[in-house]
């Protein structure tokens, strides 16, 4: 697995479960959290088995992200136009959470593959919720205008507290990461992995896929943030989207992988560190390996004679006594 | 306040055959999967001794390497549809065998399937109460150095499973703890929350034994069933229909009197050629389970039978927990959840403990009366999770917090925090 997934697995499996048991009654109550601290609900009811509410909350918003009545600005819209009659948003959300939907599962497709589909983008709600904002400004890049009145830049919630920037224009959007970490190996591993990662843009084959920067001070696109903001200790990735990489399906993909980086970065330091103990386990078993070989054989010899629960003459031994 | 405290603990509980894992707080696990990785070894058998200008190409298809494996039922299904795939069990018989297997599979199992961030998290993990103190580091430190955990506690499974019927009626700390998996089986005697170290017994038979056994039983009848797939079958077999029967002898007059109600069909397709077939499934129904309560019809070399087992486990244990031990006998893991299982262990374990207590007065002569012991063999529909499920309710209490070794400890004391475990109290 090199990318994450857009929809949550124990959300799509709870689902298809429902589905294909829609007329037994189960009752059903489960909490859990993903990674940037998204908590997910979900509970039926033993008397309406065919509708599911899931409750959703999101990370704190850092004061510059614009949110509306605890969602991201244009998730509302975004969920309708995603999943139509199917959801219903309930008002007020339950206790603790940003958002509820009611879903009903007897307004399914009949159609085995659109019914699919559509229940793996309920799995993806968080996508949907999330990545609202970035969508419509992908959207507005798409068709080459910039709405009159955005901002010059534009704060994005990806963490608890954390958000990244965006700087829309005509021709290209700008979105910059800032990047933190908690543990110091982490923030070593990250810069270099990063530093990799702008490297590897500049292969062939790779022309046209976004551009990519990674300096270790904030990059001029951020004048004017809040100061917070620009404490980085693992340095600022800069890309530039074009209209090109937001085209007809590509927006989705785009929309994920963006509103997830720091996700995926995180993932990949992870992944190198366990990289890293494989080899050093490997190395330890060969070097022990050769430990082995370099002891002396007379050891070994000296031990099997020990072990021996009563003493055997040798034959030399046996002579000398049938002599005497 | 660490904000990690106010997240529920991750709970993952990594047995021989399937890994149970989820969040503190719900009743069932997020996912049960095999635990199985399937890794891709292309990239490793490929001689150096091409040359060096290929050295980059074979560098990053290496790293590539790393992240192409599967775990659980893709594993599976990946290594049945190519050959690219190999297959390793990072765990045997309760232990952690395989440490890079392990360390995979946790990777998948946190970032893939629960998706969540390891550095938001408590995590609670469970061991055997055979496990070595060197093996508890060793998962310590692939914890806190790979995975960034702000807090870990490495629970006894055996100790989970008598938590997990803390909820439902009373709160009994006391008791034998039944443990049959897939590699491992081990009956430990609990006593107020700490495990009687001394006295654990372990039987070389476990739920892959019952596998094999049904596999055996269904070759030598001439089964029509491929070869390639005849374990996986015969572990289905067990799975869908095996029970436990009072009496071998009635239930093999049973099954000839009234084959059609008692001999089941398998229906399969042949994995090579696509072709379906059928076969019966005839008297391993009820001598799959009887493995476990009359050995010698599996193997010559153990032949105590499961009760009998028991019953030496609770004598070797100290006198005064005796009579509260043989109330409480609580059944975990998968290999238990043939039907009426605990019914005939508790019939065969009273048979053991009357006999005995007779004997005893008998050679009182009749003087002294003692007190009946009770017998209960403790069942719950959750078995199956039961170790898991008292993992999720430990971890849900706020003192489980203050339990846990923390990234602080770690990083000032080492890996040597994780070296005992208090439910041994003074063991090691």
């Amino acid at each position: 697995m090199i990318l994450l997934q857009s929809h949550s697995r124990f959300l799509l499996q709870t689902l298809m479960n429902r589905v294909q048991n829609l007329e037994k009654g189960v009752e059903l109550d489960y909490h859990w959290v993903e990674f940037d601290d998204v908590r997910y609900h979900i509970q039926v009811s033993m008397k309406n088995s065919h509708v599911l509410l899931l409750s959703m909350s999101l990370p704190t918003p850092p004061p510059e992200a614009i949110f509306f009545g605890g969602l991201p600005f244009g998730a509302i819209e975004a969920i309708k136009a995603a999943y139509g009659v199917l959801v219903q948003i309930l008002d007020p959300p339950r206790d603790g959470f940003n958002l509820t939907l009611k879903l009903n599962l007897s307004k399914l497709p009949p159609d085995e593959e659109h019914r699919h589909a559509l229940l793996v983008k309920i799995a993806s709600v968080r996508e949907v919720v999330l990545g609202a904002p970035l969508r419509v400004i992908l959207k507005q890049l798409a068709s080459r205008t910039v709405a009159p009145n955005m901002d010059r830049l534009v704060a994005i919630v990806h963490r608890p507290n954390e958000s990244f920037f965006l700087v829309p224009q005509v021709g290209k959007v700008t979105v910059v990461f800032p990047m933190r970490f908690k543990d110091s190996i982490d923030i070593v591993l990250a810069t270099s992995f990063l530093q990799e990662f702008v490297e590897a843009r500049r292969t062939a084959g790779l022309n046209n896929v976004p551009s990519c920067l990674w300096s270790s001070s904030p990059p001029l696109e951020l004048k004017g943030a809040p100061g917070e903001a620009l404490l980085a200790n693992a340095g600022f990735v800069t890309f530039v989207i074009f209209p090109r990489h937001v085209e007809g399906k590509k927006l989705d993909r785009t929309v994920w992988s963006l509103s997830t980086f720091h996700a995926y970065v995180s993932y990949h330091v992870k992944c190198s560190e366990g990289f890293m103990h494989t080899r050093m386990r490997r190395r330890v078993e060969s070097l022990i390996q050769a430990l082995d070989r370099a002891k002396p054989e007379l050891e070994n010899s000296k031990k099997t004679v020990q072990s021996r629960s009563f003493k055997r003459l040798s034959l030399n031994d046996a002579r000398t006594n049938s002599k005497s | 306040m660490d904000p990690a405290t106010s997240r529920p603990a991750v709970v993952i509980d990594n047995g021989t055959g399937y890994t149970k894992m989820g969040f503190a707080g719900n009743v069932e696990p997020c996912f049960i999967a095999p635990t199985v990785v399937a890794v891709n070894e292309s990239f490793l058998n490929q001689s150096r001794s091409s040359s060096k200008a290929n050295w980059l190409a074979q560098h990053s298809a290496g790293v590539m390497a790393d992240l192409d494996f599967f775990i659980g039922d893709e594993a599976v299904a990946r290594s049945r549809s190519s050959s690219t795939y190999n297959l390793s069990y990072p765990i045997r018989h309760g232990q952690v065998d395989n440490w890079d297997a392990m360390e995979r599979f946790w990777q998948q199992c946190i970032f893939n399937y629960l998706r969540c961030d390891p550095e938001d998290h408590y995590f609670l993990l469970t061991e055997s109460p055979l496990t070595a103190p060197e093996s508890r580091e060793y998962t310590g430190e692939i914890m806190f150095e790979t995975f960034n955990v702000p807090g870990l506690y490495i629970a006894v499974n055996s100790v989970l499973a008598l938590a997990a019927g803390y909820t439902t009626s009373k709160c009994e700390m006391t008791g034998v703890v039944v443990d049959v998996g897939d590699g491992a089986t081990h009956v430990v005697p609990v006593a107020d929350g700490y495990v009687i170290g001394s006295s654990i017994k372990s039987i070389p038979f476990t739920g892959k034994d019952v596998t094999l056994f049904v596999q055996q039983l269904m070759r030598e009848r001439g089964e029509n069933v491929p070869p390639e797939d005849s374990f996986e079958v015969a572990r289905k077999v067990k799975e869908m229909y095996c029970y436990t029967c009072s009496d071998i002898v009635k239930e093999f007059n049973k099954h000839d009197k009234e084959p059609a109600k008692y001999i089941k069909q398998w229906r399969g397709i042949k994995p090579k050629t696509g072709a379906p077939y059928s076969c019966d499934i005839g008297y391993e129904r009820f001598l799959g389970p009887e493995v476990f309560f009359n050995p010698e019809i599996y193997s010559s070399e153990f032949t105590t039978p499961l009760p009998a087992v028991i019953d030496k486990c609770i004598q070797s244990a100290p006198i005064d927990t005796r009579r509260a031990l043989y109330k409480n006998i609580v059944l975990s893991g998968g290999s238990t959840m043939f039907k009426d299982f605990h019914r005939r262990l508790q019939r065969d374990l009273k048979k053991i403990v009357d006999a005995r207590v007779l004997a005893s007065e008998a050679r009182f002569g009749g003087e002294v009366k003692s007190q009946p012991v009770e017998v209960n063999v403790v069942s719950h529909p959750i078995q199956r999770f039961a170790v898991w499920f008292g993992g999720s309710v430990l971890a849900s209490t706020p003192e489980f917090f203050a339990a846990c070794h923390t990234k602080a400890e770690y990083e000032e004391y080492g890996a040597s925090i994780c070296r005992t475990n208090p439910v041994f109290k003074g063991m090691y």
